[in-house]
């Protein structure tokens, strides 16, 4: 499985994991990071379905969910499914690298999370 | 942290929310400003500051430095002037601001006034407009509003403390019936059950907004302004009449992104910064007899009513059901209507909870809304998804 695009940053002093960037650790102020990839599956952890979507999207729906992979970077993303009847909180998801939404300047890539199982 | 002298708030004006087109931002602004003027029996006088709570008004008015415009337009010229800006908690800063102004001696009448005109553009750019308090680059390219945060919350709160939607509508009926008794309110209508909830037609009336979230649990865009006249003690026992004291007040912050959070169901600056207010008020949640809470979303005010310590961490959803959250309850909550029916132009909601406590505290509401001889409340407002939080406690005071 390719390497996702997506920074998070493990502190060097006390080993807890960013995403996105901080200046200094959330939990013990270093400021020194490793930088890091989400690795392996990941687990869903909550989601929803928005129906009011912002000045940018052209759909009517948007399926978004917070996910933590199995190295503990936890992200949102967006959810490839067609409705939130096929989602459960603590289900395996497969992340993916896609375009999230289209602008004047191109097109926005960022995480889209698939489901593995129902 | 002890304040320096005590603070008095001596005027509380406010405009009707709702859907305000013939009004500019600084009409609506200048308006309560005026109310709250006449209130604090300041006749013709100026103040020694003011400070404005505003958030869209570079984005959606394309108009910038707010507070100087209405120190000009009040003729409150020299006086001090700044615009607040902290995302829906900026009507509360901006009280925090003139609290400390006062608190250490700087000055002696301070106004504080918040308004937003939010209805003016179409409803997409309205909710972009929102999201842009989201996190930059982990959040806000998703396309995700506050709505869906509320909705992704919602969903690990319900599940955690076996919540179900009709804990959620017992929050919604409660303020829309509250909210059809305030002149005030956006929402003057109370929810037909049926139409709403229960019959054939509730899909229809009540769809799914963000999942779980319906929309009669989310608050509506409204414009609006609301204003209130802080002053030294000194200033407020000269009035003759009874008058508020801010007793406590607390303020927190937490993660920008709900995903940092360890677990997303603490609202942990909810917690802190009730904590930070009954310590400065030396009083207890019990002690506390009217609250106003910032329920943007039904599940907030369940969630809030147990951070701020009024219930045991989930037993809020079971309160509102048995009523203890209504006038005559234990606690009453949000005898405004709440943002829920009230409304919630962001820049005002944090100035127009205390209006509200000022009003009740000075016991001016009609029967049908106030709470009987209540001597002290609190309001809670919050900025983005709670990583930015205000809290104040309230006290009446004798002349």
């Amino acid at each position: 499985m390719s390497e996702l695009p997506l920074t998070a940053y493990r502190c060097k002093n006390c080993g807890h994991i960013h995403y996105p960037f901080h200046d200094r650790c959330l939990e013990c102020r270093g400021r020194e990071f490793e930088e890091i990839h989400p690795q392996g599956s990941a687990r869903l952890l909550t989601y929803t379905a928005i129906f009011n979507l912002p000045y940018g999207f052209d759909q009517q729906s948007l399926i978004l969910g917070i996910a933590e992979f199995e190295n503990k970077v936890k992200a949102l993303g967006q959810i490839k499914a067609q409705s939130v009847n096929q989602l459960k909180a603590g289900m395996t998801v497969k992340a993916v690298w896609e375009p999230i939404r289209s602008q004047p300047e191109g097109v926005v890539f960022g995480l889209k999370f698939e489901p593995l199982e129902t | 942290m002890p304040l320096m002298r005590d603070v008095a708030i001596i005027g509380a004006g406010m405009i009707p929310f709702g859907r305000r087109y013939e009004d500019s931002l600084l009409d609506m602004l200048a308006s309560a400003s005026l109310k709250a003027l006449d209130d604090a029996g300041l006749g013709n006088q100026s103040v020694d500051a003011l400070y404005v709570a505003n958030v869209g008004g570079g984005i959606l008015q394309h108009q910038t430095a707010i507070a100087s415009s209405l120190a000009d337009r009040l003729s409150l010229l020299p006086a001090a002037a700044e615009t607040i800006e902290n995302g829906p908690a900026s009507g509360s800063s901006a009280v925090k601001a003139g609290l400390l102004g006062i608190a250490s001696g700087y000055y002696e009448t301070v106004l504080v006034a918040g308004g937003e005109k939010m209805r003016a553009g179409d409803g997409a750019h309205t909710t972009d407009f929102a999201s842009t308090m989201t996190h930059p680059q982990a959040e806000y390219p998703y396309g995700v509003t506050m709505p869906g945060l509320a909705g992704m919350f919602a969903r690990l709160y319900m599940q955690k403390y076996n919540l179900t939607a009709e804990h959620l509508q017992a929050v919604s009926i409660k303020n829309h019936e509250m909210g059809a008794l305030n002149p005030y309110a956006h929402f003057r209508k109370p929810i037909n059950r049926q139409e709403i909830f229960d019959g054939p037609q509730a899909a229809l009336h009540n769809p799914i907004v963000a999942d779980p979230l319906r929309l009669y649990d989310l608050c509506p865009t409204s414009d609006g302004a609301a204003a209130l006249v802080l002053s030294s003690v000194d200033v407020a026992r000269k009035l003759g009449r009874p008058y508020v004291v801010i007793a406590g007040f607390g303020q927190a912050t937490d993660t920008q992104t709900l995903a940092e959070r360890a677990d997303p169901t603490e609202l942990k600056a909810v917690t802190l910064a009730a904590q930070q207010a009954f310590t400065q008020a030396n009083l207890r949640p019990s002690d506390i007899h009217v609250a106003e809470l910032h329920d943007a979303f039904t599940i907030l005010e369940i969630a809030e009513s147990e951070c701020v310590g009024f219930f045991p961490k989930g037993a809020g959803g079971e309160a509102a059901l048995k009523g203890q959250t209504r006038l005559g309850g234990s606690i009453p909550i949000n005898i405004s209507g709440g943002l829920k029916a009230r409304g919630h132009p962001m820049g005002a909601t944090g100035v127009a909870q205390i209006v509200e406590i000022v009003w009740q505290l000075r016991h001016e509401l009609p029967e049908n809304r106030q709470v009987p001889n209540a001597q002290t409340g609190l309001t809670l407002n919050f900025g983005g998804f709670a990583n930015n939080v205000l809290c104040f406690i309230l006290r009446r005071a004798e002349p």
